[in-house]
């Protein structure tokens, strides 16, 4: 028997990430290197232990490895209670047959029993692919204050981007009267953050009522939601006003690193908790200029660093240049090099005199220009020049 | 894996060489290198050798050093069975001494199932494999095997302890602070016994009321025992005066120390704190210089040991310095050979200047 938890916060953490390419091939995207220091799946982590969320389920199911070792038994993110903590959910074999997570609202359904050992009355949907700092305690407040079946987390975008959104559209006290997803002439700029609250004896009906349903893709946005309001249900929409990202392609996982380093954004690092290597402090050289730069632990830098986020262990010879970039672990960029506008992944190793990347403004043709990838592990030899917007999984030599 | 040693560290030996920084802490919790305290030097090298009972014996003082080392999780040294165990002054017995302080402990010895002990202090920074010492001891069929490295006697040291070796490297002789030029074997405070012997020599020096370690429990003992000494050969930071404790910290800006001192293989460790990578401002000149986590420089820093969580306002030009964590320096201020201990805040525009051989020391929670 397990103590009672009021809520239980569920972080649907088993996605591919197929858009960010090179980067998701060995990992599962919530896994991937942000910040300096920290993995996105850090983020929901922390913002529930600062919420006062003790009882965490991790879905995973896309290349569960790296993440499931990096959560461990949760004790950076203080999720290791000796009745709570986090627990990473991934599919399993049961008696009536195995089958893998078909959708979102599947594998909640899947783990129906994992959220009753709590005897919650309260569940929060999470993603772990966002970067943003949220107290969800006072979106459970607003939820209980409306006596609302289920909250959504909406944040205002530009009318040009409410397209690209699940967009809903309220009355005035918020309460929610119709979901439109994606649409060509939005009617409002309420664009859905995927972070669901909902009173667990409603959201249980719902997820065996969809998963009773052949039709439905098992999906939260598409079925379980339209179901819910279609059925009248109380759903409020809670508007959050902070720094929110959604980081799935390689540009917005770009931009939303580089807002790090942004004075204007309003996203800072504090009470992020993470799980890292012990590596002493870093070491900048007699010979290094660096501005406007973020740099971890363990990293050597000689060469000219700006606009650029050195994680933890990264080496930066003689005379190389990085220029708004994402250098991720582990990672050596020999003297010489040029690394402009791209992400390095953990452990690659750009040679003498390569040159990865290039400057916007060198591209008058913005189509040729973006944000140059280069894979894990990946060897790029002496002189090499790898341009802008490639993507590189294999070694390059000369 | 574990092995038949325990290890016992004193937290207080060696503040009379430093009462600047140890007016407030434990020799053991000075801070050394940016990010580490003293203490996690014995404690990772003894977690890195396999040793899993680990004491540390800590007189008075001790806030700080329990804030930092708490469980011993951080060292790996918090385990069902084994991990790291503090102790402190009980029932009104005192512990001016370690030969009192261990007399008082025989409880805790009694209950330790290895048979060997590890007895060393925590005012020094090296990577050390004791478990090739420990080898060495039994191989060598010793009593007592003490760690000496040979050195010349630092100028300041109180009460310096030299050995005198013969054939074998067997100690023929032990020195209480003798005049010697040039290099000689120093005690550098590690040593290795039978647990069994160590308590009957507690034991007899407490019952003639014989207290001083080195005197009454080593010296008196040398003819009587069969005590060997063994080299450690590797880069080793002795803190025995305020210059020394400048001078070992700044010997971190030659790569081939600091790969010394961590190592992938044999890391240290130290309590882990949620600080951010840091952050250098558009108007940031850094040069030659150390950094930990969670700063923000937007000023010239060269040549400098710049700790977790400091801030350096614009156009402050800092030279020369050791910057303690969470010590804030005001935009414009302009520092050279300086020493500023933790939480302190330098105003906007403020000088200091020391030189290198007599560095300016602000305590603790100063506001210059």
């Amino acid at each position: 028997m397990y103590p009672k938890q009021e809520v239980v916060a569920m972080l649907l953490a088993g996605g591919q990430g197929s858009r960010l390419g090179v980067l998701t091939k060995k990992l599962a995207k919530p896994a991937v290197p942000f910040g300096g220091k920290y993995r996105i799946i850090d983020f929901p982590l922390s913002n529930c232990i600062n919420s006062g969320i003790e009882a965490v389920g991790v879905l995973t199911q896309y290349q569960p490895l790296l993440l499931n070792e990096y959560i461990g038994n949760g004790q950076p993110w203080d999720l290791d209670g000796m009745n709570s903590g986090v627990t990473c959910l991934s599919p399993y074999q049961a008696v009536e047959g195995a089958e893998w997570y078909s959708g979102t609202a599947n594998a909640i359904y899947q783990n129906i029993s994992y959220i009753e050992r709590y005897n919650p009355e309260y569940v929060v949907i999470l993603s772990g692919d966002h970067i943003y700092k949220m107290d969800y305690s006072e979106m459970i407040a607003f939820h209980k204050k409306h006596e609302a079946d289920c909250t959504i987390a909406v944040i205002d975008v530009s009318l040009e981007e409410a397209s690209r959104f699940g967009i809903l559209n309220t009355y005035e006290n918020g309460e929610i009267y119709e979901f439109d997803e994606k649409p060509a002439v939005p009617k409002s700029t309420n664009a859905s953050m995927g972070i669901y609250v909902f009173n667990w004896n409603k959201l249980r009906k719902y997820l065996i009522e969809d998963e009773n349903n052949p039709e439905s893709d098992h999906d939260f946005g598409k079925n379980v939601l339209p179901l819910m309001l279609q059925s009248g249900e109380r759903m409020f929409a809670y508007k959050f006003d902070g720094y929110w990202k959604d980081v799935g392609t390689i540009d917005s996982l770009w931009d939303a690193n580089m807002d790090i380093l942004n004075p204007h954004v309003q996203l800072d690092l504090k009470n992020i908790c993470s799980r890292n290597r012990m590596l002493p402090p870093h070491y900048v050289g007699p010979d290094a200029e660096i501005q406007n730069s973020l740099i971890a632990d363990g990293c050597e830098v000689n060469g000219k660093l700006e606009f650029s986020i050195l994680f933890s262990g990264v080496k930066i010879g003689k005379g190389a240049e990085i220029n708004s970039s994402i250098i991720m672990p582990g990672a050596v960029i020999e003297e010489g090099a040029k690394v402009l506008y791209s992400i390095v992944s953990e452990n690659a190793h750009i040679g003498k005199g390569a040159v990865v990347g290039g400057i916007p403004e060198d591209y008058p043709n913005r189509d040729e220009w973006g944000v140059a990838v280069i894979g894990d592990g990946l060897n790029i030899g002496d002189g090499v020049k790898i341009a802008p917007k490639a993507m590189i999984d294999t070694d390059v030599e000369v | 894996m574990g092995i038949n040693l325990a290890g016992i560290i004193f937290a207080n030996v060696g503040e009379e060489n430093l009462p600047e920084l140890t007016s407030k802490r434990t020799m053991a919790s000075v801070p050394f290198g940016g990010k580490y305290r003293l203490v996690d030097f014995p404690l990772s090298n003894m977690s890195n050798s396999g040793i899993n009972n680990v004491a540390l014996i800590a007189r008075s003082q001790f806030h700080s050093l329990l804030d930092h080392v708490g469980s011993g999780i951080a060292w790996d040294l918090s385990k069902r069975r084994s991990g790291l165990t503090i102790l402190s002054p009980y029932g009104g017995h005192s512990f001016r001494h370690r030969i009192e302080a261990m007399y008082h402990l025989n409880g805790y010895f009694e209950h330790l199932s290895e048979e060997y002990i590890l007895l060393t202090t925590s005012n020094h920074a090296a990577n050390i494999n004791y478990q090739d010492m420990f080898e060495y001891h039994l191989k060598n069929e010793a009593d007592i095997t003490l760690m000496y490295k040979n050195m010349e006697i630092p100028k300041d040291s109180v009460n310096p302890l030299v050995l005198t070796l013969g054939a074998n490297n067997a100690v023929t002789q032990l020195l209480i602070n003798p005049r010697i030029d040039g290099e000689c074997p120093l005690s550098v405070g590690s040593m290795i016994m039978k647990k069994s012997l160590l308590t009957e020599l507690v034991h007899n020096c407490m019952s003639t009321n014989s207290l001083d370690f080195r005197k009454n429990l080593l010296q008196d003992n040398v003819c009587n025992l069969k005590m060997i000494g063994y080299e450690f050969k590797g880069h080793m930071a002795l803190v025995h005066s305020l210059a020394d404790y400048y001078k070992e910290n700044m010997k971190l800006m030659d790569k081939a120390v600091r790969d010394e001192l961590s190592t992938p293989e044999r890391p240290i460790y130290t309590k882990v704190r949620d600080d951010a990578p840091s952050r250098y401002g558009l108007t940031s000149h850094v040069k030659g210089s150390l950094v930990a986590q969670g700063c923000y420089i937007d000023g010239d820093v060269e040549n400098c040991i710049i700790s977790k969580g400091v801030h350096i306002g614009k156009g402050a030009k800092v030279k020369n310095c050791i910057i303690m964590q969470d010590t804030k320096i005001g935009d414009g201020a302009t520092l050279d050979y300086v020493i500023i201990d933790k939480d302190s805040t330098i105003g906007d525009g403020k000088q200091l200047a020391g030189t290198d051989t007599y560095p300016i020391y602000i305590t603790k929670q100063t506001t210059v």
